[in-house]
């Protein structure tokens, strides 16, 4: 295979197989959570009580940092947890962008992706900083937390070159990497958030109906 | 493998329901925001007792057996064998530095549930004998007296009629009377076993006419500490028997935070739907001071006053106003706390850590936050809603210094009774 054939395949059908893995492995970690029982809390007509407002404050609390306390305390936190996830936002939309609607992706497009890819770079040295020296979070860092920061930071720093520069070479490597992410996430830690989808919807549900949210 | 890991692995995964499966799954990311909210952990900033180190430990545990990257490669991710030694640390996490009070919960970014994880392992420590012995005692004591409450009754009917002479001279009515079984009554009043929680109730009763009646049990429910629904569920059925035998309306328990959350969501789950109503005293008060049924004169309580928010009646039962329309009708100078209401902090006694003596000096420790809050306000009086609350914040008044008398809202109620 030629570099430009394995290129072509890295961009089209890698991501396409890696995404079906993706899809299937978190389809089986749904179906494991779904089937189990869900303890009950209060009556039947309690837990059929679902307010909408506390589950949309619920939801809400991420794009406020204001919300909690946790992140009023530790604003920093939270503007590296932003800009952290904008970056991996950025880099996994530009992994349907460059190979499906190639127009969009112009000079600008592409110096505005590169940016904020840097920036969750960077909020990505402050995590690894952060795990060695905040001592609450060292004793809980675990090889796989460093292993996480660690994939992601190599992607980003592939991601930025591919994007500005539009080699077929860097391009490779970052749609190569795209799909080892892609196969590794839902296996790892990574795939918190899509946790945080069922954990936000429970928590909004269970202070709504105790009148708390 | 041991007979206790056999019994323990059995409980685990018998409490495996979806509410554990997603909070020991990948959902907490470790990024350690929890440790500000916990009280243990600004005690002295110990990076072992934050809420997601504690919960890491029963977590990884679960993730040994259901996540496939901790299957395959358990050092990578932190996962850990079950073993009579990790069993003896999950008490210390899960009993000793863990209060269940769910202020981490609402303030993690990813909503992780401590306490559902922490109930699983004191269910399973329960379980396989390793629960503090003086939690099941009195669970077990709870049980056995409604095995044989004849031989309590009579001891009981003689310590009300003692209670029902300082009524009758502190209401000045030399009839008034505190009922016991009285059959037909509107209400069925569960109290603690002080006179604390039965006469200041009874003064507000007979000044608002009420229907009323004693429970011959206890409100308490040590089996909720121990994560234990059986042994919780025939604790709640004494005070379900007797509210069904008397035909009464409703069942008002008394100022108990944990009580008033067993019975608030714990006995509809056990038991169904239910012939009468379930309500905890503030609410009834709150209902008496904005209806008018109680005559009250705030300067009877001219003290700066301010108020504890148990983590029962705040986060886990929304019980936030009903105290505040109390206290501003029967006090002159309330003072809040900051944090309050749902983001009030634990005492740092709470979910059984109270009575365990051994243990005395972790939660006066743990009660720091809430010595230096108190002490910000300036109070001279807190009142508390809750028993154990109440407990607590006197021994932190003591062990810190405070000069603080500490009441209930009934107490300061009944005194503010014009």
């Amino acid at each position: 295979m030629t570099a430009q054939g394995f290129a072509h395949f890295a961009l089209y059908d890698l991501q396409l197989i890696a995404l079906g893995i993706l899809v299937l492995l978190y389809a089986i970690k749904i179906r494991q959570l779904i089937r189990l029982p869900m303890p009950a809390e209060g009556t039947a007509a309690d837990r059929a009580t679902t307010d909408g407002r506390a589950v949309a404050a619920s939801y809400a609390s991420i794009l406020t940092p204001t919300a909690l306390e946790s992140t009023r305390q530790h604003w920093g936190r939270w503007l590296a947890f932003a800009g952290y996830h904008l970056g991996i936002l950025v880099a996994i939309l530009a992994t349907f962008t460059i190979p499906f609607t190639p127009a969009l992706m112009t000079k600008p497009v592409r110096v505005f992706c590169a940016a904020t890819i840097l920036i969750g770079l960077l909020a990505g040295f402050l995590k690894i900083a952060w795990r060695l020296t905040i001592p609450e979070l060292r004793v809980i860092s675990k090889p796989d937390d460093f292993f996480g920061l660690a994939v992601l930071q190599l992607w980003f720093l592939v991601a930025i070159p591919a994007i500005l520069l539009d080699h077929i070479g860097w391009l490779t490597v970052y749609f190569v990497i795209t799909a080892l992410l892609l196969v590794y996430v839902p296996l790892s830690k990574i795939s918190h958030y899509i946790y945080w989808f069922f954990s936000r919807y429970l928590i909004g549900q269970k202070y709504g109906r105790r009148g708390v949210f | 493998m041991s007979e206790i890991l056999e019994l323990a692995r059995a409980e685990l995964d018998a409490r495996y329901n979806r509410l554990v499966a997603l909070n020991t799954s990948s959902l907490c990311t470790r990024c350690g925001l929890c440790a500000d909210a916990c009280h243990f952990f600004l005690a002295d900033r110990d990076p072992e007792v934050s809420p997601a180190a504690k919960t890491e430990r029963v977590r990884s545990v679960y993730k040994r057996d259901h996540d496939w990257l901790s299957r395959l490669f358990p050092r990578f991710t932190g996962a850990r064998e079950l073993t009579e030694d990790e069993l003896d640390a999950w008490v210390d996490a899960s009993f000793q530095y863990c209060t269940m009070c769910e202020r981490c919960v609402i303030n993690c970014p990813m909503a992780v549930d401590t306490p559902a994880v922490m109930a699983a392992a004191r269910g399973t420590l329960t379980a396989v004998g390793k629960a503090p012995e003086i939690l099941v005692q009195l669970a077990d004591a709870q049980i056995e007296r409604a095995n044989s409450m004849d031989l309590f009754k009579d001891l009981l009917k003689e310590q009300i009629g003692y209670l029902e002479e300082e009524l009758c001279e502190a209401t000045g009515d030399p009839h008034a009377t505190i009922p016991l079984e009285k059959e037909g009554a509107e209400t069925l009043y569960v109290a603690l076993s002080g006179a604390h929680t039965i006469l200041p109730a009874a003064q507000i009763f007979h000044s608002a006419g009420a229907d009323w009646t004693l429970s011959l049990f206890e409100a308490s429910n040590y089996g909720i500490f121990l994560g234990d629904a059986k042994r919780s569920k025939a604790i709640a059925q004494r005070i379900i028997d007797e509210a069904t035998r008397l035909k009464v309306k409703e069942v008002v328990i008394t100022e108990c935070g944990h009580a008033v959350f067993s019975y608030r969501w714990g006995v509809p789950t056990w038991f169904g739907e239910l012939p009468f109503k379930l309500r905890s005293l503030i609410e009834v008060l709150a209902e008496y001071v904005d209806d008018g049924r109680i005559t009250l004169d705030p300067s009877a309580n001219p003290e700066p006053v301010t108020f504890h928010d148990s983590c029962n009646l705040s986060r886990k039962c929304g019980l936030m106003q009903e105290p505040r329309t109390i206290l501003a009708a029967t006090t002159e100078d309330f003072r809040e706390m900051s944090p309050n209401r749902e983001q009030a902090f634990c005492c740092g006694a709470g979910s059984g850590l109270v009575a365990v003596e051994e243990w005395r000096e972790t939660r006066l420790g743990a009660g720091r936050p809430k010595a230096e809050q108190i002490e910000q306000t300036g109070a001279k009086v807190v009142v508390t809603s809750c028993d154990n609350c109440r407990h607590q914040i006197a021994d932190l008044g003591e062990h810190y210094g405070l000069g603080i008398e500490v009441r209930n809202l009934a107490e300061v109620t009944a005194r503010a009774l014009a």
